[in-house]
């Protein structure tokens, strides 16, 4: 049953304020987990060397495999968004319809689904490698994703550098190469970025099909092993590993790029 | 007034946003080196004006001539005449990712493929003649609305336009930043630009506008020199605005016209 609300807004006046993003007092969340992550990654192959060392020296060709889909699949994934977000702003009627149409398809269907139609039901007509077919799925899914991440970037640019572009003599390609991308840039990273580390999470999806990233070396050692948790623990550990350094890549990232906006 | 001097022409502009009627029959014939002032209560189409004379805004019809060049024909290099027009805004649309130098800079080398030494040259001394040399390779957000506006300006010059537009380039600032904008267009006008500019600034009107053309609901209501029209409005609707304007602690309605 729901409580009454006034004792839900009476109680809210008591809590203390929710500390701020930027105030990490001594250690932040991201220190914390960082290092637990890696005193687990060695203290477990140390103390236990069957099965984590085994797992340990199994999984890390699958680590390249999974770098090698996510790296093709973004950099194809922020063309795709390029062209898409320049579409869905686009005066012209027919390429803004295709953008649009793309991004309502490509959003209404799970990931998984579009993988397993671009790997088996193309599959019938065309045959490409797995990894191929992966990175194709993974860019045209991310594309669309991207594309809105490009035209908020895009549009969030003041019309009046637009004007001012154009009243120098520029067109409107000229302005959107000259003035507004490097300026949309600022915004449209970080959100790229998190894509980036969402998408490379999401490529674990590809171990279904026979692609041999991190998830499926880890899936054929326990497999074999039958250690199932103890290869689970390393996976997740790996994972998140990654995406933590990644995450903090992409922060640093963010402050170098708005140089021009600081006094 | 000899048609054939006139470097702007609008010849009977309409234009509406929905509704509302933004321009209604405008005839405006300008003269190479004429400085014409626009002056209007807010929302009399002043800026609407001064924007369709740099195809900013679409017209509904009339024809606007620039430089002998239908300036809304499609088969006109619109990017082309826009290069002869200098404009600056009300709120400077400096680039913001870019030094000073580079803002004034970007134009001329990628528009008309001057190379970079040229440019930087033209870019200093223009610089120079604004006061704001020395803060070449400051960033936008690290200047002031009036020394924004002086690069503003600055870069508008850079392409050599043979007209300057102004669209209400005082407007943003706070007061002690308005002089030093004002003095830099007064020293352009000078030089012998044919200028255009949208402001309330009266002293500026006196100094330099050849005439000044009034504008209320969409159309021009009063074109008179600046000394009949301070000192002799003949329009009551001009003479209200000026009365507003003049003593703006004083707002007498319009019983006392």
């Amino acid at each position: 049953m729901p409580e009454p609300k006034s004792f839900k807004t009476e109680a809210k006046d008591h809590t203390p304020p929710v500390p701020s993003p930027d105030n990490h007092g001594l250690i932040s969340a991201w220190t914390i987990a960082l290092c637990v992550t890696i005193a687990l990654i060695i203290l477990l192959p140390w103390m236990q060397p069957d099965p984590y060392l085994n797992i340990l020296r199994f999984i890390p060709d699958g680590i390249w495999v999974t770098f090698e889909i996510t790296v093709l699949s973004i950099s194809l994934a922020i063309v795709i968004g390029l062209l898409t977000g320049l579409g869905r702003i686009s005066s012209n009627r027919f390429i803004n319809l295709i953008a649009s149409l793309y991004v309502e398809v490509v959003r209404g269907i799970p990931l998984l689904v579009q993988l397993f139609y671009i790997y088996y039901a193309l599959g019938r007509f065309i045959r490409v490698p797995d990894l191929v077919a992966a990175v194709i799925a993974m860019a045209f899914c991310y594309g669309a994703y991207m594309g809105e991440v490009f035209r908020a970037g895009i549009k969030s640019i003041n019309y009046g550098q637009v004007e001012a572009s154009l009243s120098l003599g520029f067109n409107h390609r000229q302005t959107m190469v000259y003035v507004i991308l490097p300026q949309a840039w600022r915004t449209i990273m970080p959100p790229v970025g998190n894509e980036f580390i969402a998408l490379l999470k999401d490529t674990s999806l590809v171990s279904i099909l026979a692609v041999a990233d991190i998830l499926r070396r880890g899936r054929e050692y326990a497999a074999e092993s039958f250690n199932y948790f103890e290869t689970y623990t390393m996976i997740a550990l790996i994972y998140l590993l990654i995406t933590l350094i990644l995450s903090k890549l992409i922060a640093i990232m963010e402050l170098r790029l708005s140089y021009y906006e600081r006094r | 007034m000899n048609a054939a001097d006139s470097i702007i022409r609008l010849h009977r502009v309409n234009k509406s946003f929905g509704e509302f009627k933004a321009l209604i029959d405008i005839d405006l014939d300008i003269n190479i080196g004429e400085k014409v002032v626009v002056m209007g209560p807010s929302g009399s189409g002043k800026s609407t004006l001064l924007r369709t004379i740099n195809r900013l805004e679409p017209i509904d019809s009339g024809t606007i001539t620039i430089n002998g060049s239908d300036l809304y024909s499609p088969k006109e290099d619109i990017n082309r005449i826009r290069m002869e027009l200098g404009m600056v805004f009300q709120s400077f649309n400096l680039f913001r990712h870019k030094s000073v130098l580079d803002n004034l800079t970007l134009a001329p080398m990628k528009l008309k493929r001057i190379p970079r030494d040229q440019t930087e040259a033209l870019a200093l001394t223009l610089l120079d003649k604004v006061g704001m040399r020395d803060r070449a390779s400051h960033y936008p957000v690290q200047l002031s609305g009036g020394q924004q506006q002086r690069v503003a300006i600055a870069r508008a010059l850079m392409m050599e336009p043979k007209i300057m537009l102004f669209d209400e380039p005082t407007s943003a600032l706070d007061p002690e930043m308005i002089n030093e904008v004002l003095t830099v267009m007064v020293s352009l006008a000078r030089e012998g630009m044919t200028m255009v500019v949208v402001t309330h600034e009266m002293g500026f009107a006196r100094e330099v506008a050849d005439r000044v053309v009034f504008m209320d609901g969409g159309a021009i209501v009063e074109e008179a020199s600046p000394e009949a029209f301070f000192t002799q409005p003949r329009n009551p609707r001009s003479r209200i605005f000026l009365q507003q304007v003049l003593n703006p602690y004083f707002r007498s309605g319009p019983r006392s016209v």
